[in-house]
């Protein structure tokens, strides 16, 4: 069974200017150990498809469509307080450590040892404490630094210490938002190295969002491109990196240099995103497309099957 | 052609400008503070500006000199007198009146003042940096601890009962640290941008990068601190008349206030107590909303996002 | 943190001394002479003949500078005109009524306009932060000797629940029977009315700055985090927004010290409340420049200390901060 099921998801947000869709009709799954990337500009709606998993939808934002199955539990349709026991118990979440994502004035421990006894109330501090000590020798922090305030440490150790308390209560599931944006190339490529051995290690389900493509292929078993709130090409990394057929796709890969990858052109994408207030009858793309034709504005575009497993929103692919 | 064009940059310049002004004022007016504000604030102005209507009726409205011949002592309200009168027989309500003039003259240009003063030190503190910088905010520190009632209150003692306006110029003189200090941080950004230093590169001097560069950056803050200086500067002065140091020769909500203690009529006259007070209250009240609707014009940060994502 | 501590008190001595001097070219600067303004006309002339020589008002302005400041230094300000004693006895006895009376209503203001502003953010846009908000508003911009008047007129003339003025009864204090309590609850019940008169004053601008400093707070990423953790809503309040909250509202309850000492002065004036800010008004009416100046310099440094205290309080509760 799968670990994660997604069906038809749509999210809106409530905006002075009417609902703004920011996420419409997006399927995926994830199988147990398995790990997706979810590509796309800022604004696309990646995040907001990490936050409806975690239920963590601003006030003003709900989905207005679709379910969303964890580990058999519909997180879709559950209350409040029913999410409260779920996330981090069975789903977590590695912030970008750029963010201020941790509390500045409580010390690192302390919010270690809360995120286990929120759950594991039972657990004894010493217990909880003796645990944490297990993740920080995990993940590579230095056992001396546990009692240390969120300023004292460098951007690397704090990335480390919130995927450490990511795995404070063995998830199924965590998503990873941009975790390693704003640091370092190497501190990154350590960083996304370990993330891939712990995963293999605990047998954890991975959703990393990123805006950067090559770190996604190098990164993740599967890659959902994602456009305007609409996932427009989905499917094993290496087919969709090095085969990609959605000319959005093709323009993410030609706007990363990689050093493994074929030696091409750096192209930026012309032109913006289409405004998701209002409804959009054809292909959100067709505006930035270069194999834009006048049947593309007017009809909504199909799924078509291009490789095994490998699927492409668009009709000229 | 050329001069056309110019023409032409200006006149767009203009009408940017008066686009931003009523979307300004759009959400000023959105923000029920901000209304609430306005509209006591013209309420007030209407008093002042009908101050001068009383006595013309006839001198013994006359709010400092004019007594009723009829009255001895505090009477409540009656048709001569609709607010009644005071311990020797001058009108309450002319006195009211007065006291609105009294308390935007001395609110608006003790504020404008500290706000010129604290304006002019921010910019300089946070342009010069450095040695000048940290003097002068030594000194704005200084300042801003000290306790500026008690201080305007010890300069009367020493230099006799102050003038309504010598009392605006302490006001100023000890209410301008908070405007320096946020002027100052604001100087401190703006210095930090690439068109300072463009400025800077195509030769213009420390005076010109000030004032046709920065201050126009600063004023709008200097103009919403303006606001909070005038209610501060509004009840300093009334605390003063409470206590016996106002001007004796102006009618101020304060000077009523005090009368109606120190003669020993606040148990037996509330029409005499009560409306001075809510003079001042209100009119502190309304400076306040009407700085944080506009904090929230200025700031866009405050105003209500439903955008999110 | 002593280095710190130590610090910020050397700063508040170089502050005392400034304002010293000022006051000191003040009190030459003013208009008429220094004698007849420091010494009591009433006194004989050999007393008088005393205190100039220990004021040094017959000798060279450096002299007369340098003296003053070893006066000063040792809490020697002269003789009170008014009270014929020495001004330090005078002031010394009201010393801790003020600060009974202004610690008491800024502690409490400060703690209610903080739970109060952290409800009201929590409840953003509900008829309860509407409430908080307008009360807030209102009573903070409500003209302080007033407010002080007609609370003294309903609650102790009208209603006779508190006494009008003061903070001792004399039968309670004359009474050798009263113990320790009878005299705090009697000083307890004169209390309440000026109490009342600071606090309302006061817990607004707390009030709406824990408000805005906690909306802030709660669009922080720790508090997403947080919320991803499972905790609940009151853990987030209480244990992630509102440590972090408070710190601008210690910050804001250290700026606004001097404006609270503003009011209580004013409401030691109405309530006849025996403390040093009402000494000051008095001697200021009475031209008792001795007192003035020492009530002055009193009330300086109880505002430059409570900074000191304000100060070390925040670098307490920030661990960012460190001296």
């Amino acid at each position: 069974m799968a670990l994660l099921t997604v069906e038809n998801l749509g999210i809106g947000y409530q905006t002075a200017k009417g609902l703004l869709k920011a996420v419409d009709g997006v399927n995926f799954t994830l199988e147990p150990g398995h790990s997706l990337g979810l590509v796309g500009e800022s604004g696309c709606g990646k995040t907001t498809i990490g936050m409806a998993l975690m239920g963590l939808l601003p006030p003003n934002g709900r989905i207005t469509e679709g379910r969303i199955v964890l580990d058999g539990l519909e997180i879709s349709a559950m209350s409040e307080d029913e999410l409260r026991k779920v996330r981090w118990n069975k789903v977590s979440m590695i912030f970008q450590a750029a963010m201020n994502a941790l509390n500045p004035v409580k010390r690192i421990s302390a919010q270690m040892v809360e995120a286990i006894q929120v759950h594991r109330p039972e657990v004894s501090d010493e217990a909880a404490l003796t645990r944490v000590e297990g993740l920080f020798n995990l993940v590579g922090l230095p056992l001396e630094r546990l009692y240390d305030f969120p300023h004292q440490y460098s951007g690397g150790m704090k990335q480390r210490a919130i995927i450490a308390m990511a795995l404070a209560l063995n998830p199924k599931l965590v998503i990873a938002d941009e975790p390693t944006t704003a640091l370092d190339v190497i501190v990154q490529d350590q960083i996304l190295k370990e993330t891939k051995e712990l995963q293999r290690q605990f047998n954890i389900g991975i959703i990393f969002i990123s805006h950067d493509i090559s770190i996604v292929a190098d990164v993740c078993h599967q890659i959902g491109v994602m456009y305007a709130g609409q996932l427009v090409e989905s499917g094993p990394a290496e087919e969709v990196f090095f085969n990609s057929k959605h000319p959005y796709t093709q323009a993410l890969v030609s706007s990363f240099p990689t050093l493994a990858g074929p030696k091409t052109k750096l192209a930026p994408i012309p032109g913006e995103p289409p405004n998701l207030t209002g409804t959009i009858p054809g292909c959100r793309f067709c505006d930035r497309c270069p194999k834009d034709t006048a049947s593309c504005k007017l009809d909504h575009p199909q799924w078509q099957e291009v490789g095994p497993g490998h699927h492409v929103l668009c009709d000229h692919c | 052609m050329q001069q056309a064009t110019i023409q032409d940059l200006k006149a767009k310049r203009r009408a940017l400008w008066r686009q931003r002004f009523m979307e300004n004022w759009r959400v000023f007016l959105r923000n029920p503070l901000g209304r609430i504000g306005i509209s006591l604030l013209i309420m007030f102005g209407l008093m002042a500006a009908c101050s001068y209507i009383p006595p013309m009726i006839d001198p013994m409205y006359h709010p400092m000199t004019g007594v009723d011949p009829k009255v001895v002592s505090s009477v409540g309200p009656s048709w001569q007198h609709w607010l009644g009168t005071d311990f020797m027989g001058r009108d309450i309500f002319s006195q009211l009146l007065a006291g609105a003039r009294v308390a935007f003259m001395v609110g608006v240009s003790a504020a404008f003042m500290s706000v010129v003063l604290g304006t002019a030190v921010g910019m300089t503190a946070g342009y010069m940096g450095r040695f000048t910088d940290t003097a002068l905010m030594r000194l704005a520190d200084m300042i801003m601890v000290l306790p500026t009632l008690l201080v305007v209150l010890m300069l009367a003692a020493l230099f006799g009962k102050l003038s309504i306006w010598m009392i605006v110029l302490m006001i100023a003189l000890f209410r301008w640290p908070g405007v320096s200090r946020i002027i100052r941080a604001q100087t401190l950004s703006l210095k930090q941008r690439p068109f300072i230093d463009a400025a800077r590169v195509s030769g213009a001097s420390h005076l010109r990068i000030i004032f046709r560069h920065i201050m126009p950056n600063v004023l709008p803050l200097a103009f919403l601190y303006m606001t909070f200086r005038v209610t501060s500067a509004i009840v300093i002065e009334a605390g003063l008349a409470f206590l016996g140091f106002g001007d004796p020769g102006t009618v101020s909500w304060g000077m009523m206030l005090q009368w109606v203690w120190k003669t020993g009529h606040m148990f037996q006259a509330p029409y005499w107590l009560l409306p001075p007070g809510i003079c001042i209250s209100l009119i502190t009240l309304s400076f306040y909303m009407l700085g944080r609707a506009m904090d929230e014009v200025l700031d866009p940060r405050l105003r209500d996002e439903t955008q999110a994502g | 943190m002593r280095k710190y501590v130590l610090k910020r008190l050397v700063q508040v001595m170089v502050i005392l001394f400034c304002i010293l001097t000022i006051l000191f070219v003040l009190f030459r600067l003013a208009p008429g002479d220094p004698v007849t303004r420091m010494v009591d006309p009433e006194m004989t002339p050999e007393e008088s003949q005393h205190l100039i020589e220990q004021l040094g008002l017959d000798k060279p302005i450096w002299t007369q500078y340098l003296i003053y400041l070893k006066n000063c230094s040792t809490g020697e300000f002269g003789y009170s005109i008014h009270y014929g004693e020495p001004v330090a006895r005078v002031i010394w006895d009201k010393l801790p009524n003020t600060i009974l009376l202004f610690t008491t209503a800024v502690l409490l203001s400060a703690m209610v306009g903080i739970s109060w502003g952290k409800i009201a953010a929590w409840r953003k846009g509900k008829a309860t932060d509407l409430g908080l908000t307008i009360a807030a508003l209102v009573t903070h911009t409500l003209f302080l000797p007033w407010l002080a008047l007609l609370l003294v007129w309903i609650f102790a003339y009208q209603l006779n629940w508190f006494p009008i003025t003061g903070m001792i009864s004399d039968d309670v204090w004359l009474d050798p029977e009263a113990g320790f309590f009878t005299k705090a609850g009697d000083v307890l019940y004169h209390m309440v009315l000026p109490l009342t008169t600071l606090f309302l004053i006061h817990f607004g601008s707390y009030l709406l700055v824990m408000r805005s400093s906690m909306l802030d707070t709660l669009k922080e990423d720790y508090i997403v985090l947080a919320r991803a953790k499972g905790l609940t809503e009151r853990d987030i309040r209480n244990k992630h927004a509102a440590p972090n909250a408070w710190l601008p509202v210690v910050t804001s309850v250290g700026l606004s010290l001097a404006f609270s000492i503003n009011g209580g002065a004013l409401t030691e004036t109405v309530f006849s409340w025996p403390g040093i800010g009402r000494e000051l008004v008095f001697a200021v009416s009475h031209n008792d420049y001795p007192l003035a100046q020492a009530s002055f310099l009193l009330i300086s440094t109880v505002v430059l200390m409570s900074n000191v205290v304000v100060d070390v309080l925040y670098a307490f509760l920030d661990p960012r901060i460190r001296y």
